[in-house]
């Protein structure tokens, strides 16, 4: 055993530093350049390798093909782009991770918005039937994390029937289902009923999709008029 | 009577290659030993620029490294570098942080000085007059010797620590305030005391003197 320990210390103090310019920056490991020259200034990266984050890394997401990342990356940027540089900076987003089967306690999950490091990690592989919207979901986290007092959950709780209440987290509640609703009642989705800050996400990836039931439901209309004046609020010229 | 032995030509031979083989190893030891040897020290008076009032000198160990500043791209850190070097605060401060051929870092004025030196500590020091905004607007490229403020993970949080790059480093730009760049003695900078199983360095190197030019 103190043999074994033994060579373990040796091999980790004759290991070199690999000083990568990207673990420096967002402190995620394992990350190369994927394209840095985009229009509006964003730069992505991809998992070379898995790669584990947190505290108790129990976020993990793994490496992809790179026929899946070239395709995906298309669809992504072309999403993104719909953003411009100058709102980006306002929301403090500069750097997109794509990988593939990501999860938080191995739950999985679309996207990890941080918007102190200035970065989305996106799962590559999640349910094509959503895929694009939900970049738009993920992204409304970061606008909602860089503008929280913008984004009054209080307020917006106001908008929903008084008998309705949201669940403690989004992941403590077996509502997860992403599908547009016929009959909205007040949601988009199932998913929107868990936390009232992934009810304004749902919110904010219909509008940008100009998916829009509002029209005869008058609590989606208060949430949809809220979404916007706050975006205005953040950027005058942003456009939906 | 004790009779004198001449030495033979092949003792004559062993003996001369003795004595070179001891000159060379006794060469290559002083060379091994002096880092500096074969490094440049540029001396600022031989050498005329177009803003002098914007040229600072860092002497190292092995010479001086001579910096532009642009007060154009960053008036604010520009104008908090200026005062640091002016009331001479980077004196003996260590090269606290240094990757091998990609970064070197130095300025912690509270954890970093010579005599003072903090290793629990350092990197974390700061200079007592607060922090200053991040200048991230303006189209500054970070190619090799390019000077910029070192900061914490969020932005508006920079202070007396800068770095160098001693190599290009595309994502570094629109992520920290420049200062200037290197014009001469990167050389310099290529020997500043390095470890390889760590960004920081234990018994590091440490600034002699960073001033103006005029």
């Amino acid at each position: 055993m103190r043999l074994i320990r033994l060579i373990l210390l040796t091999f980790v103090f004759i290991l070199p530093v690999k000083a990568n310019t990207i673990y420096q920056l967002i402190k995620i490991p394992n990350l190369e350049i994927y394209e840095l020259n985009s229009p509006n200034k964003l730069k992505y990266f991809y998992a070379s390798k898995p790669f584990r984050l947190g505290v108790e890394k129990n976020i993990v997401c793994f490496n992809s093909d790179k026929k899946i990342l070239k395709q995906k990356y298309q669809i992504i940027n072309k999403n993104l782009n719909k953003y411009s540089a100058s709102f980006l900076k306002k929301i403090n987003l500069k750097y997109i991770v794509l990988c593939e089967n990501l999860s938080i306690s191995g739950i999985n999950t679309a996207g990890i918005p941080d918007n102190i490091m200035k970065t989305l990690i996106l799962d590559i592989k999640f349910d094509e039937k959503y895929f694009e919207r939900v970049i738009h979901h993920e992204l409304f986290h970061i606008i909602n994390d860089s503008n929280k007092s913008v984004f009054s959950t209080e307020e917006w709780s106001k908008f929903n029937n008084k008998d309705f209440k949201y669940a403690e987290c989004s992941t403590c509640t077996k509502k997860l289902g992403l599908d547009t609703y016929i009959n909205t009642n007040g949601f988009f989705t199932e998913y929107s009923q868990s936390t009232a800050s992934e009810d304004m996400a749902e919110v904010f990836s219909h509008l940008i999709f100009k998916i829009s039931e509002s029209k005869d439901d008058p609590i989606l209309k208060k949430k949809e008029i809220f979404i916007k004046d706050n975006i205005l609020k953040i950027d005058n010229n942003f456009r939906f | 009577m004790i009779k004198k032995v001449k030495a033979s030509k092949s003792e004559k031979i062993i003996f001369t290659l003795l004595i070179i083989l001891g000159i060379f190893f006794l060469t290559s030891f002083l060379i091994i030993r002096d880092k500096c040897l074969f490094v440049k020290n540029f001396n600022p008076k031989k050498i005329e620029f177009k803003n002098p009032q914007n040229i600072v000198i860092l002497n190292a160990q092995c010479g001086n490294v001579i910096i532009e500043l642009y007060p154009n791209v960053s008036p604010n850190a520009v104008k908090r570098f200026k005062y640091l070097i002016k009331s001479n605060a980077y004196d003996d401060i260590a090269f606290h942080r240094v990757i091998e051929n990609k970064l070197i870092q130095t300025g912690d004025l509270e954890f970093g000085k010579k005599n003072k030196l903090d290793y629990a500590k350092i990197g974390t020091g700061k200079s007592g007059l607060g922090t200053i905004k991040s200048e991230l607007d303006g189209e500054f490229k970070y190619t090799k010797g390019s000077v910029g403020l070192a900061r914490t993970f969020e932005n508006d949080t920079e202070d007396s620590q800068f770095f160098i790059i001693l190599q290009d480093e595309p994502l570094f730009k629109g992520e920290y305030t420049p200062v200037g760049k290197v014009l001469y003695g990167l050389e310099v900078l290529k020997k500043i005391k390095y470890l390889n199983n760590s960004e920081y360095v234990l018994r590091p190197d440490f600034i002699n003197t960073f001033k103006m030019m005029n």
